[in-house]
C-alpha cells in the first residue's frame, strides 16, 4: 500500500513530466514512426497506401539522383565540419587574447551572422557573389582571371554554399571555444614559458588536448547539422546547376512534396536519419577514446 | 657573488605603484622569505623575479647578471605555484618532464632526472599516475619535482601550502625545508602566514603596501623590529600595543608612562629626544606577560575576557582599564576566570617603544 505521501509524490511527479512526455510522444516519437511505417509502402503524401515491402529501397538503389544527392551531402559535410571547426578554434585563439570590452564587441562581431535567418543569410551572399554587381566578383576574377556566376557553375556551387554556411555558423563554433579556452587556467601557460616552451609548444602540448573534449564536441555538432543540409542549396541553388548541389533531404522534398511520393520519400528520410545516428554516435566515441 | 639581488625595484600597473623601490640581497643557496598580508605586492614582486611581470624600474640581477629585461625562460629561475598549475592530461612522469621534453632533450636523461627527482620526493611508485589521482601533498610534491628537474639557479614558490589542510602544511613544511638542505639551492619563498615564515626562513622580508618594511632573521625579526608593524605582525599571538604618554625626555633616555598605569613613571632607551606630553606606543609581547604582582615590574589591572585553552599554554584575552585588548601567555596551572579582576606585571627591558608614526624609538 502507497502511504498518501508517497501517492501524491507520485503524483506530482505524473503530472511534472506529462507535458514532455505527450508533447515528445506526439510530435517526435509517433512521426518517427510514421516514417519508418511509410517507407514500406507506396502511400502517397496524404492517405494510406500498400504494404509494398523492401521495393522504395530497392527502386532508390536504381535511382541515380540518390546516389548524386547522397555523395553531394558527403561532399558539404567534407566541406564545412573540419573547416568550420577548424575556423572556429582559430579565430577563438585570436578572440581570446584580446581583454576586456573588445573581447566582447569582436565576439558580438563574429556571432551577429549567426543570428541572422537563412533567408537573410543567402541574399546577402547571392548580392555578394553576384557575377554582375557583386563586391567580391573582383576576388573570384583575382584568382581565377575572369568573372564566375558561383551559383551557376558545377565546379563553384557546393564550395560557395559550403563557404556561406560557414559564414553563417561560425560564430556559435566561436562560442564554444572560447568558453572552453577560458577554463584552461593561465598558471598553466605561465608554468610553460618558464620552461621555455613556445607558443606552438603552448598550443601543441597544452591546449590543444585540454581542448579537445570541446572540439570534440564542435565536431559532432557539426555533423549532424550538415549532414541535414537543406536550406541554403534550396534557396541559392535549389540543386543545381545540373544537379551538382543536389542533396538528400532535397530528395526527401522532391519524391515527398513534389512528386507526391510519401512511402518513397520516408524511405529516403530513414536513409538519412540511419546515417545521422551512426556516424554520429560512431564519430563521437572515437573522438572520446582518443581524447583520453 | 651569486644570489639574488633587487636594486630599486618598482612596478605600477597603470597610474597605480604597486612596489616602491625595493632593495633586497638574497645570498647564494640561501632561503628568503616574503612575508605580509594579502595586497602587499609579495606575490607580484616573486613574479617580477620570475620575469611574468615586467618590471616597471630598477634592477633585477640573478648571479650578478642583471635580467631585468630578460624572458622568463632565460633567467634560470622554476616557479612552483600555488595552485600547482599540473597539467591534468599528463601523467606525473610527463608533467616531471616537461621542461626537459619541451628542450628536446635525450630520452635516457630525461628518464634519469625525472627518476632522480622522484627519488628525492618519494614519487617513484606515482610516476604512471594522474595528478587527479594523487592526493595534495603529492601533487603538491609533482610541481616540486617539475621545479627540481630543472635544475634552476633559483627555485620560486608562490604561496605553495595555502591549498593544504593545516597538518599536511606542517609536513609540507619540513619536507621543503629538507629539500632546502638537500639541494641547497636559492629558494625564495612567498607566505601570508608568519609561522611559515619564521620556521622556513634564513632570511625574512616583510612587505605592507609594496614597501619592504625591514629585513632580517626570523629571530632578529622577533627580538628588535623596526616598527610596529613588523612587531604586531611577526610572532603569535601579535604583539600587544599600550598608549602611553612622554613624562620626561632627557637624551638618550625617555621617562615614560602607561594610560593604564598612571603615576608609575619607567625610562625606555630612545636616542630621539620627545616633548613631554607625546602619544606614543608601547608593545609587549603575550609571552612577556606575567600574571600577578611582581617585584620591580609595572603592575597593570585589567579584566579577563575568555581563554583559548592549548593545553599545556593558553592565552588569556583581557581588557585593560582604558578598553584596550590584551593577549596574555599563560603557563602552567594557572587560569583566571572570565569576568574577573586580575593584574598583570610587565617587565620594563622587555618593553618595545613605537612613534606615534609606528616607527621603533630607540
Amino acid at each position: 500500500m502507497l502511504t498518501s505521501e508517497r501517492r501524491t509524490k507520485t503524483l506530482t511527479a505524473v503530472l511534472m513530466i506529462a507535458p514532455f512526455v505527450i508533447t515528445y510522444l506526439t510530435v517526435f516519437a509517433y512521426p518517427v514512426y510514421k516514417m519508418f511505417a511509410l517507407s514500406f509502402t507506396d502511400a502517397p503524401l496524404i492517405g494510406d497506401g500498400r504494404w509494398i515491402g523492401f521495393a522504395n529501397y530497392l527502386k532508390l538503389l536504381n535511382q541515380k539522383l540518390f546516389f548524386t544527392s547522397v555523395w553531394n551531402t558527403g561532399y558539404f559535410v567534407l566541406l564545412t565540419v573540419v573547416p568550420n571547426t577548424l575556423v572556429g578554434l582559430g579565430l577563438a585563439l585570436m578572440v581570446v587574447r584580446l581583454k576586456g570590452w573588445l573581447q566582447s564587441l569582436v565576439l558580438v562581431l563574429f556571432f551577429l551572422p549567426y543570428i541572422l535567418p537563412v533567408s537573410v543569410v543567402t541574399q546577402i551572399w547571392e548580392w555578394v557573389l553576384d557575377q554582375q554587381f557583386g563586391i567580391a566578383r573582383y576576388v573570384i576574377e583575382l584568382f581565377t582571371g575572369r568573372r564566375i556566376s558561383v551559383f551557376r557553375d558545377p565546379i563553384w556551387a557546393m564550395p560557395m554554399v559550403a563557404l556561406v554556411t560557414v559564414w553563417w555558423t561560425n560564430g556559435f563554433n566561436l562560442l564554444l571555444f572560447i568558453a572552453g579556452l577560458r577554463n584552461i587556467p593561465a598558471d598553466y601557460y605561465e608554468a610553460a614559458m618558464l620552461d621555455g616552451a613556445t607558443r606552438w609548444q603552448c598550443f601543441r602540448r597544452i591546449t590543444w588536448p585540454l581542448i579537445w573534449p570541446v572540439t570534440a564536441l564542435v565536431l559532432t555538432l557539426q555533423l549532424i547539422l550538415q549532414l541535414k543540409i537543406f536550406d541554403q542549396v534550396y534557396l541559392m541553388t535549389e540543386g543545381g546547376p545540373f544537379n551538382s548541389t543536389y542533396v538528400l533531404l532535397q530528395l526527401v522534398y522532391r519524391e515527398a512534396f513534389r512528386l507526391n511520393h510519401g512511402g518513397l520519400g520516408s524511405a529516403v528520410a530513414v536513409f538519412l536519419f540511419l546515417i545521422i545516428v551512426t556516424v554520429s554516435v560512431l564519430q563521437y566515441q572515437l573522438l572520446r577514446v582518443r581524447g583520453r | 657573488m651569486s644570489g639574488i639581488k633587487l636594486t630599486g625595484v618598482s612596478k605600477s600597473f597603470g597610474a597605480v605603484k604597486v612596489i616602491h623601490d625595493v632593495d633586497i640581497e638574497i645570498e647564494q643557496g640561501e632561503f628568503a622569505v616574503f612575508v605580509g598580508p594579502s595586497g602587499c605586492g609579495k606575490s607580484t614582486l616573486l613574479r617580477m623575479i620570475a620575469g611574468l611581470e615586467e618590471t616597471t624600474g630598477g634592477e633585477i640581477s640573478i648571479d650578478a647578471e642583471d635580467v631585468t629585461h630578460r624572458e622568463a625562460s632565460k633567467r634560470g629561475v622554476a616557479m612552483v605555484f600555488q595552485s600547482y598549475a599540473l597539467y591534468p592530461h599528463l601523467s606525473v612522469f610527463d608533467n616531471m618532464a616537461f621542461s626537459l621534453s619541451i628542450a628536446r632533450r635525450p630520452k635516457a636523461e630525461i628518464e634519469k632526472k625525472v627518476r632522480a627527482a622522484a627519488e628525492i620526493l618519494r614519487l617513484s611508485d606515482y610516476l604512471a599516475h594522474k595528478p587527479s589521482q594523487l592526493s595534495g601533498g603529492q601533487r603538491q610534491r609533482v610541481a616540486i619535482g617539475r621545479a627540481i628537474v630543472r635544475e634552476p639557479r633559483v627555485f620560486l614558490f608562490d604561496e605553495p601550502l595555502s591549498n593544504l589542510d593545516a597538518e599536511l602544511r606542517v609536513k609540507m613544511r619540513m619536507e621543503i625545508a629538507r629539500l632546502h638542505r638537500q639541494i641547497g639551492a636559492t629558494m625564495v619563498y612567498v607566505t601570508h602566514d608568519q609561522v611559515e615564515a619564521m620556521t622556513l626562513a634564513d632570511k625574512i622580508v616583510v612587505l605592507k603596501g609594496g614597501v619592504v618594511q625591514q629585513v632580517g632573521a626570523p629571530l632578529e625579526l622577533y627580538r628588535n623590529p623596526d616598527n610596529m608593524f613588523v612587531a604586531g605582525f611577526i610572532g603569535s599571538p601579535g604583539m600587544n600595543f599600550l598608549r602611553a604618554r612622554v613624562a620626561a625626555g632627557a637624551s638618550g633616555r625617555l621617562t615614560i608612562e602607561l594610560d593604564d598605569a598612571p603615576g608609575i613613571p619607567f625610562e625606555i632607551p630612545a636616542k630621539a629626544g620627545l616633548p613631554a606630553g607625546e602619544q606614543i606606543f608601547v608593545g609587549v609581547r603575550p609571552e612577556h606577560i606575567a600574571l600577578g604582582a611582581r617585584e620591580g615590574g609595572i603592575p597593570l589591572s585589567a579584566t579577563a575576557e575568555f581563554i583559548e585553552e592549548l593545553g599545556g599554554t593558553g592565552y588569556l584575552h583581557a581588557l585593560t582599564a582604558t578598553g584596550e585588548e590584551m593577549t596574555i601567555e599563560c603557563r602552567g596551572e594557572e587560569r583566571p576566570q572570565p569576568k574577573q579582576p586580575i593584574r598583570l606585571t610587565l617587565a620594563p627591558e622587555e618593553l618595545f617603544a613605537f612613534g606615534d608614526r609606528g616607527v621603533r624609538l630607540r
